[in-house]
């Protein structure tokens, strides 16, 4: 299965080669980094064109131009196109939705965790968390796997293939980092780390394995060796013995040939790791096992069988008998490990960048280049990580993965701060262009929140910048975004928001909703606009929209004077709707003594004086008869500083109506008033 | 042919401007291109099309050599032209939004040397300033400042009015960059950065990520873009660092929304992305070149500057 994929196609996927030199270089000057900076093309046929592009929220767009304000652009061909350049698509893989949505959950969980935990229980922790990481990408490769065998679509079917050899190769270097870097594995169980990681990754030998064992006659099997062969040279010394006991009970004539060989590879001395040994325990042991195994070579013990002697040798430690394997081993790093288990099992962590280096140059033997993902591992066991990281963002697609390893390393305390450009350090750079990333998906964008929290420098201003692009398709989706803001004090952000969202409602005639945006935007301006929309409505249809928000505004009714005056005269309806006629009298009184009503609609009020004017008991008092004659004076009089006033028919026919309702009224309270109750 | 192509705030709508007199909308959800309008007005090609901010509503603005500024809004699903100001005597090149919190004021750079700023006053009527012989001979680009309040990090009571500092970069046919402030509702030229040694072509105000620095880009018919920063709040000295020295014509600079990646499109068929590294110096990490036949789009490279 994937599990086992060869990573040693992963080289594959690689798109350019980082040559060593070049790839060690800081700071790269302009010129320096020609032949490594890629090249988007963009398909085009006609030369003589320039390029202008802009800027969108998460692309590039670019098209076809010719410069020069040329006055009347004749010449110019009737098609032209506008290309759409984005970076890292890769978010928009389904099958890599769980890689992101998962390992956010762990990023998480690893920034919360307890930093007061030291030494071996916060290590083990951290080793942990690294652990998590990868059966992440395991799943995700497992599930690209089951797409790719699934499609019928060749195309679909490549792309699924090509994302699991990038998944797997990420695996085998996150894997060699957590055993360098995060464990920390220590001579002796750094052997034994090196050996599960090789037989994991790099060789995929249960198939060949399977068809062995399988088979009528193992022993007879063309395959046969090899396997008893890959056994040995990956340290599986159980198996290759109890392969080999098959092939001593097919051959009698060798088993005393294969008793000695299987004593020595049973007596063989390995670390361990519990603490039953010493190094030097070990070592001596290891120089005395390694003696007997030459003797026996030398002896000719093994000359008749040349498979056996071959075996005898890789145990001795031969580099060339073990490189006569190379085809088995498939990878310089697998050699290395080889090499390392038969000639020097104790060896230190420091110790193995001369190994590694001097694996490499045999294995390739002038042959073949390096290529990409070699320089990573080989930067990983030289202790580089910074370069590990640099090497990493260059050949991958996105930040994903130098995102998360960088900010596991970080917790480990094992990254100096490198200040870059905006003084930051590398964690935070990578994270802030991971999530960046991120914020251009419809979806994706909440788990990047989380991580420009993280970012102690420039997250927040990032996440303010990155926020206000997220298209607030709909109203949960602004409520969403709203809550975020809301959370962390954004408060620019939220008041742009609820009048983005205001607007929109204002545009598409929902008035109740853009008050209630422009409330929450404490935009005074907009509600008044608003206020006035609501008013002008009532005065062509001669009633309310929206009265349960009219009627709870509550104390934002006092953001806007025309808002106030909404809701207090909704309120005098309300009242003379539960005929609480002299409450209504008086608030409609006081809306214009106080000035709460603007001047445009005191002729409108008036008008509603009038059903109260005439009901059958005197509801205003003389007082309040004469303010309201006073106001139609004010109103109807051309005074300088009062609006102007309608002189037609309707209007008035109104004033006299009025003026006579008021008149009778001021009649029947005097009169009342001046009557003594109950006589 | 296609002189100006931007997306809006959300990347959900495109609007284009052409040779052909026309400025068109289009809408991008979901990689779709459907033609929304189809805006005729202008008589000469457009050069220039900027968005507002949503919170104004949709709306467009639009620059011409026929002399005309043309601003276009979205009423009842359908687009119209909303405001046309011929204030200029002159072919119009750059059209540029000041930040949403000065309200809706619009910058337009022109060819007769001024400088015009269009703000909506309500109830559509705009108010008029004009910056006369701001560049001698013409003037090519404008680009306003972030907006930053002094002693921002005190929050303001809503219902006060913030003391917004305003200011904008313009570049001219006098080969000179210069800033302008506002003082006292005029609007004076507060710097003159000269650095090139022809006709400026472009400039860029980086947004603002939180630090006291002010950043522009500038790029010249000299084939030179320069980066110039002032480290000092009150924006007195500005020191210019050479990004590059090209083979032509630089055209075009724009920042990235923060302000991490500077573009650059020159007369060579490309456009150049550009990352500070942590010496400070510029380098290159991307292009976008022109190619011909088919071929599939190689992602940029990441690199990650030590």
């Amino acid at each position: 299965g994937p599990g086992r994929a060869r990573a040693a196609r992963a080289g594959r996927w690689v798109r350019r080669r980082a040559g060593r030199d070049a790839g060690r270089m800081g700071g790269a000057g302009p010129g320096a980094a020609d032949e490594h900076r890629p090249v988007t093309v963009v398909p085009g046929a006609v030369p003589r064109r320039q390029l202008c592009f802009a800027w969108g929220p998460a692309e590039v767009l670019v098209c076809e131009t010719l410069f020069g304000r040329a006055g009347t652009g004749e010449g110019a061909p009737s098609t032209s196109r506008v290309f759409v350049v984005r970076r890292d698509q890769d978010i928009y893989i389904q099958t890599l939705r769980k890689l992101f949505n998962e390992s956010h959950g762990i990023f998480m969980g690893l920034q919360r965790s307890e930093e007061e935990l030291a030494g071996k229980s916060r290590k083990a922790q951290l080793v942990q968390v690294s652990k998590n990481y990868r059966s992440v990408i395991r799943a995700c490769m497992e599930d690209m796997h089951q797409a790719a065998i699934s499609t019928r679509d060749p195309a679909l079917q490549g792309q699924y293939s090509t994302q699991v050899s990038i998944l797997s190769a990420m695996e085998l270097i996150w894997n060699l980092c957590e055993i360098l870097f995060v464990e920390a594995a220590a001579a002796g169980p750094l052997l034994l780390r090196l050996l599960d990681w090789v037989r994991l990754h790099v060789c995929d030998v249960d198939s060949m394995v399977r068809e062995v064992l399988s088979s009528e006659n193992p022993s007879k099997h063309k395959l046969f060796w090899n396997v008893v062969d890959i056994f040995v040279l990956q340290g599986r010394m159980d198996e290759a013995r109890h392969l080999l006991s098959k092939e001593a009970s097919a051959n009698p004539t060798s088993m005393n040939m294969y008793k000695i060989l299987d004593d020595l590879m049973k007596k063989m001395p390995v670390p361990s790791l519990g603490n039953t040994q010493t190094l030097t325990e070990l070592e001596l042991k290891w120089q005395h096992w390694h003696e007997e195994c030459q003797r026996y070579l030398q002896d000719g013990t093994f000359a008749s069988n040349p498979h056996m002697e071959s075996i005898c040798k890789i145990l001795l430690g031969d580099e060339d008998a073990i490189l006569e394997k190379k085809e088995l081993m498939t990878t310089w790093y697998h050699f290395l490990v080889t090499r390392l288990l038969y000639s020097h099992p104790t060896v230190k962590p420091m110790e193995l960048r001369f190994y590694a280096q001097s694996s490499m140059d045999l294995f390739l033997g002038g042959e073949s280049s390096p290529e990409p993902l070699d320089m990573i591992l080989m930067a990983a066991f030289e202790f580089e990580m910074h370069q590990v990281i640099k090497e990493c963002s260059i050949v991958l697609s996105n930040w994903w993965f130098v995102a998360h390893l960088t900010d596991l390393l970080d917790h480990c305390k094992l990254l100096q701060s490198h200040n870059l450009y905006f003084g930051s350090n590398m964690r935070e750079f990578l994270l802030l262009e991971y999530a960046s990333g991120l914020f251009s998906h419809h979806s994706l964008w909440q788990l990047g929140v989380d991580y420009f929290d993280h970012c102690p420098q420039y997250g927040r201003v990032y996440l303010e910048l990155h926020i206000e692009r997220i298209p607030l398709s709909t109203e949960q989706k602004a409520l969403k975004v709203l809550r975020i803001c809301e959370q962390r004090q954004m408060h620019e952000q939220v008041r742009s928001i609820c009048k983005i969202m205001a607007m929109k409602a204002l545009r598409n005639n929902r008035l109740g909703s853009a008050l209630s945006w422009s409330i929450r935007a404490k935009d005074a301006a907009f509600a008044t606009l608003i206020s006035d929309r609501f008013l002008k409505d009532y005065c062509e249809r001669g009633c309310f929209s929206d009265l349960d928000l009219i009627d709870n505004l509550g104390p934002s009714m006092l953001l806007s004077d025309r808002l106030t005056f909404l809701g207090k005269y909704r309120e005098f309806h309300r009242l003379y709707g539960e005929k609480r006629f002299p409450e209504a009298a008086r608030l409609l009184l006081t809306l214009m003594t106080a000035h709460i009503a603007p001047c445009s609609f005191w002729m409108t009020l008036l008008t509603d004086a009038l059903p109260l004017l005439e009901q059958k008991e005197v509801i205003f008092s003389a007082e309040q008869t004469y303010e309201l004659m006073r106001c139609l004076e004010d109103l109807t009089s051309p005074n300088p500083g009062s609006a102007p006033f309608q002189d037609d028919d309707v209007e008035t026919t109104k004033v006299e109506m009025l003026r006579l309702a008021l008149a009778r009224n001021l009649a029947r309270v005097i009169v009342k008033e001046g009557t003594v109750e109950g006589s | 042919m296609i002189h100006d192509a931007q997306m809006d705030y959300y990347g959900t709508r495109l609007a284009t401007c052409s040779s052909d007199r026309s400025v068109k909308i289009f809408d991008v959800r979901n990689g779709g291109q459907i033609l929304i309008a189809d805006l005729r007005g202008h008589e000469g090609p457009v050069w220039q099309v900027a968005w507002a901010h949503p919170m104004y509503g949709n709306i467009l603005a639009s620059c011409s050599y026929d002399r005309k500024v043309i601003i276009w809004k979205e009423e009842n699903g359908t687009w119209e032209k909303t405001y046309e100001y011929t204030g200029h005597d002159s072919s119009v090149n750059s059209v540029c939004w000041a930040p949403h919190d000065y309200g809706l004021i619009l910058a337009c750079g022109s060819s007769d040397g001024a400088i015009s700023l269009l703000s909506y006053t309500g109830d559509g009527q705009w108010e008029v300033k004009k910056i006369s012989n701001a560049h001698t001979i013409g003037c090519n680009a404008v680009s306003w400042a972030p907006a930053v309040v002094p002693g921002s990090l005190i929050e303001q009571p809503s219902s006060q009015k913030p003391n917004y500092i305003k200011r904008f970069a313009s570049g001219g046919c006098d080969n000179l960059v210069k800033i302008w402030k506002e003082e006292d509702g005029q609007w004076k030229e507060e710097q003159k950065l000269e650095a090139h040694s022809d006709w400026v072509r472009d400039v860029a105000w980086a947004p603002s990520i939180g630090l006291p620095t002010s950043t522009i880009a500038s790029c010249s018919q000299d084939g030179r873009v320069f980066i110039w920063t002032c480290d000092d709040a009150s924006g007195n000295s500005w020191s210019p660092k050479l990004l590059h020295k090209f083979n032509d014509v630089v055209w075009h600079v724009s920042w990235s929304i923060t302000a991490n990646i500077l573009a650059v499109s020159g007369g060579d068929n490309k456009v150049t992305l550009w990352k500070e590294s942590v010496d400070g110096l510029w380098a290159c990490i991307s292009d976008v070149n022109k190619g011909q036949g088919g071929v599939a789009a190689v992602t940029e490279g990441q690199q990650n500057e030590q």
